[in-house]
């Protein structure tokens, strides 16, 4: 069992488990606390894939700013004790019966798959001698890298990167509306 | 269902032929628990904050799919000749986390709007659009 096994499993049991405490808390500003290690778990997980860049942005867009307005929210609200019922609804034997099938399917899926390697030769060949490479000037670009992503973002993705700068500043407008009082 | 048991004997065989823990078949695994971890918050808990939370657990568990496909395609970048192809999954999921944000912001607004004419956050409440 090498190093990337262990922090693997150590990853995985830690987001599913807080995943699962944030879905059964009664107390929303407790899943919101558990979304925490859910997150860094996340960031652990793309580090290992590889996904450094994927990874620091997932720490500053959901670590930093989505739990923060979540926990804003929660305390702008003000919820009252009484208020937070035990809220699990009938459908919820129902939602297990479905989870449970999409289980299923999910690992027949993966069992009928046949075997996917994490393709070490090809994956070697792309980051190994990056050093040698810096030394003898000839720049190779790290898999996962900002420098990796930034080509393709800003050729071959450039319209949908446009429109998604787009929708989110009508995202920004369309939440001072709504929450505005009285314009 | 002795099939679905088989099945998930072979495919814990294939991960021990593999040898290490850490595959592309365990994250998809691990993604697929998210998913269904937020799906059933979504559908049994009549918190809408909590709903949300678990809208934003499935994002990531479609984002760990992305990374993890992305990883095992390192190769097309030779099959295609486009050196950076291996990279689109990783694309697709930071256009997911801004489809997410934008989703949460949007998301909270409206529930701060109907708390403040409903003062609830239960959806068994929630059964009328206007005032």
């Amino acid at each position: 069992m090498s190093a990337s096994d262990l922090v693997f499993a150590i990853c995985a049991v830690v987001c599913v488990l807080s995943a699962i405490l944030i879905v059964s808390q009664k107390n929303p500003v407790y899943s919101v606390v558990f979304m925490l290690p859910f997150f860094l778990g996340m960031t652990v997980i793309f580090v290992l894939l590889q996904a450094t860049f994927l990874a620091a942005i997932q720490m500053i867009v959901y670590g930093g700013a989505i739990l923060v307005v979540f926990l804003f929210v929660i305390m702008l609200i003000n919820l009252k004790p009484e208020e937070l019922r035990d809220d699990f609804s009938t459908y919820g034997f129902l939602a297990a019966i479905v989870g449970i099938l999409l289980l299923g399917l999910g690992i027949g899926w993966l069992a009928g798959s046949g075997a996917t390697p994490m393709m070490e030769h090809e994956f070697a060949a792309r980051t190994a001698d990056v050093g040698a490479a810096a030394v003898s000037g000839e720049a190779k670009i790290v898999f996962g890298s900002a420098e990796s992503l930034a080509g393709p973002l800003f050729r071959q993705h450039i319209v949908p990167f446009e429109l998604a700068s787009i929708l989110i500043v009508v995202a920004m407008l369309g939440a001072v509306l709504l929450s505005k009082r009285k314009l | 269902m002795p099939g679905a048991y088989s099945q998930f004997l072979t495919l814990a065989e294939t991960a021990a032929e593999t040898g290490a823990l850490f595959n592309i078949k365990n994250c998809l695994l691990v993604a697929t628990l998210l998913f269904i971890i937020g799906a059933f918050g979504v559908i049994s808990r009549r918190n809408i904050l909590i709903m949300l939370i678990s809208i934003e657990l499935m994002l990531n568990a479609v984002n760990l799919v992305f990374a993890s496909f992305a990883r095992a395609h390192v190769h097309m970048a030779a099959q295609t000749g486009n050196p950076n192809a291996g990279e689109s999954g990783q694309i697709f999921a930071l256009f997911v986390i801004a489809i997410a944000a934008a989703e949460a912001a949007v998301g909270l607004a409206i529930v701060i709007t109907y708390f403040r004419n409903r003062e609830t956050v239960d959806t068994r409440d929630m059964r009328m659009l206007s005032k």
